[in-house]
């Protein structure tokens, strides 16, 4: 295990995408949250904006980014052939993919960490101008409060879960193009789904169920008790798709041939 | 560890194509022993079979005794190049070895110890991608030589290479078999294996034709055949057959004499005053032999097809 760990560290620190997609991870996850907490003000009490969540906007796409780079430490492998050299060097095929989700998810959280303290911090910065005061019930974002602790950490762990989802994916898909319209397919459908369904139980059914937007319930500061799902359950449903992705990718790598 | 290989009775079908048929064979150490057929034989389907990658249906391949997937450090026992261009193309040559090697619990001395073995020092800090398909086999090579592994199973191993880099793998491949270690090469071209392989195994449809030692199947297909090289080549002919000769033309001024021996030929020749440049006893090529060897089935094949 800690050869194949060595292994995967090796193979991602090698290629010069890794570094330039963590890069865009940051910069995409800031940038739009940046631009999110510009654009909304907040007029009186009871606006009923979640500058938590607000600031944490770029979330949305900055997993985007992730998932291109977790499926690419699987789909480039096999789209050269490269997987045969890999589990003829480690035949244990299991290991090579706990070492391959292992070493996608520490990059991604790192990233991710980066990326949302500096978009929290953006929060912290722009809110207060456009409404989010005190005087209208908004205290400063700080990391000093238990649901904002809980929104920005979530929001780390909802990326290193959306790539954790990819990687195994893209284990059973094979195919870097196909694993990252499927992935991406499985994030954004749901909510527009949603979105086009007009019975309200068939609503909140689809929004407990779908791995965006039951995550990114980990985001709520505030009206947390209207939510379809609570903030750590909605984490949990994308922790199960990761959990079952990464299974059947393990499970499709003892049945399949390499 | 034994540097054996032994491939028993695999079979495995694809839906309904039958890639192995009952292939078996085993592979000696301190030889290089060629595996031969044409494209759709089984021979890489086999390989992925040794090294653990594809399953089988029936049958068991072992290395050194033991199934591939139950090695503890592979590559220091099996070093294995299929597809020169399975790396990723942005990564360094240098890098690609190194985590192979990390793999094996090997550093980065090993590294530049393969690549200099290859003769690839100077390249193996630029990008994969841009290497030519000569340099990314000696890239493989390299990576198959990283656990200094006492087995080598290397599928079509020349090709893309210029005729110097051939020949630079023949006397690379001679000089790990002199060191004792075993070497299975794949070749859908006989000819490439001459001078290279001392036993061949010659696959068609998935299991093995023949088994045989390079120096045996040579000499069984010259036979005792005389090549007679002449300007009169009817006349020849004429005096040749009456004295009981199967003569065959091969060229406009060479004929192949069966039945008569070269001692023989000369004297019949003289007796009658037939010129001729050169009587001399026929040896065969690799691929001759090869085309003999395979004939029957291929006829067989052609007169299945027209039914």
């Amino acid at each position: 295990m800690k050869e194949a760990l060595r292994v995967e560290w090796t193979k991602l620190r090698t290629v010069p995408g890794t570094g330039w997609l963590l890069a865009a991870v940051v910069l995409l996850t800031v940038a739009l949250g940046v631009v999110a907490s510009s654009a909304v003000t907040c007029s009186g009490t009871g606006c009923g904006q979640d500058p938590a969540k607000i600031s944490l906007t770029g979330i949305a796409f900055g997993q985007a980014v992730v998932a291109v780079l977790a499926v690419l430490a699987v789909g480039g492998e096999y789209g050269t052939g490269m997987i045969r050299v890999t589990f003829a060097a480690l035949p244990r095929r299991s290991t090579v993919l706990v070492a391959k989700a292992a070493v996608v998810g520490a990059l991604v959280l790192v990233a991710g960490a980066v990326a949302v303290l500096v978009s929290v911090l953006a929060g912290r910065l722009i809110l207060p101008g456009n409404g989010f005061t005190e005087a209208h019930g908004h205290a400063v974002l700080s990391l000093a409060d238990g649901p904002v602790v809980r929104a920005a950490v979530g929001s780390v762990l909802y990326l290193v879960l959306v790539g954790l989802l990819s990687v195994g994916v893209a284990t059973v898909v094979r195919d870097a193009a196909a694993a990252i319209g499927v992935v991406l397919g499985l994030l954004y459908l749901f909510p527009i789904v949603a979105a086009v369904v007009s019975d309200p139980d068939w609503f909140k059914r689809l929004h407990r169920i779908s791995p965006m937007t039951a995550g990114l319930a980990v985001q709520a500061t505030t009206d947390v008790a209207a939510l379809p799902i609570s903030p750590w359950a909605g984490l949990g449903v994308l922790g199960l798709w990761a959990a079952g992705a990464l299974l059947a990718g393990g499970l499709v790598l003892q049945l399949r041939d390499a | 560890m034994e540097a054996t290989i032994e491939v028993s009775g695999l079979r495995k079908r694809y839906g309904p194509t039958v890639a192995l048929d009952g292939m078996t064979f085993t592979v000696a150490p301190g030889k290089v022993t060629g595996f031969v057929g044409p494209n759709g034989a089984g021979k890489s389907t086999t390989m992925r079979v040794i090294l653990g990658l594809d399953s089988v249906d029936e049958g068991h391949a072992l290395v050194g005794g033991r199934p591939y997937r139950s090695l503890r450090h592979p590559l220091r026992q099996v070093g294995s190049l299929l597809d020169a261009s399975a790396l990723q193309p942005s990564r360094t040559g240098r890098n690609h070895l190194l985590w192979l090697a990390h793999s094996q619990g090997l550093g980065a001395r090993r590294v530049d110890e393969v690549a200099e073995r290859v003769g690839l020092t100077s390249a193996i800090r630029r990008k994969a991608g841009g290497y030519s398909l000569g340099m990314r086999q000696r890239l493989g090579i390299a990576a198959a030589l990283l656990g200094d592994p006492p087995v080598l199973v290397l599928d079509e191993p020349v090709n893309g290479m210029d005729p110097e880099g051939i020949r630079w793998v023949r006397g690379f491949l001679r000089a790990l078999a002199a060191e004792g270690r075993a070497v299975l090469v794949s070749s859908h071209l006989m000819s490439e294996l001459q001078d290279t392989a001392d036993h061949v195994v010659i696959a068609g449809r998935g299991k093995v034709i023949a088994d045989v030692g390079v120096a045996e199947l040579i000499e069984a297909a010259s036979g005792a055949r005389v090549t007679v090289r002449t300007s009169d080549r009817t006349a020849a002919m004429t005096v040749l057959a009456r004295a009981g000769a199967t003569v065959a033309v091969t060229a406009t001024d060479t004929l192949t004499v069966s039945g008569l021996s070269g001692e023989r030929v000369v004297a019949l020749l003289g007796e009658d005053s037939v010129p001729f440049s050169e009587v001399s006893a026929h040896r065969a090529s690799l691929e001759e032999a090869y085309m003999e060897l395979t004939r029957d089935a291929v006829e067989f094949h052609a007169a299945g097809d027209a039914r």
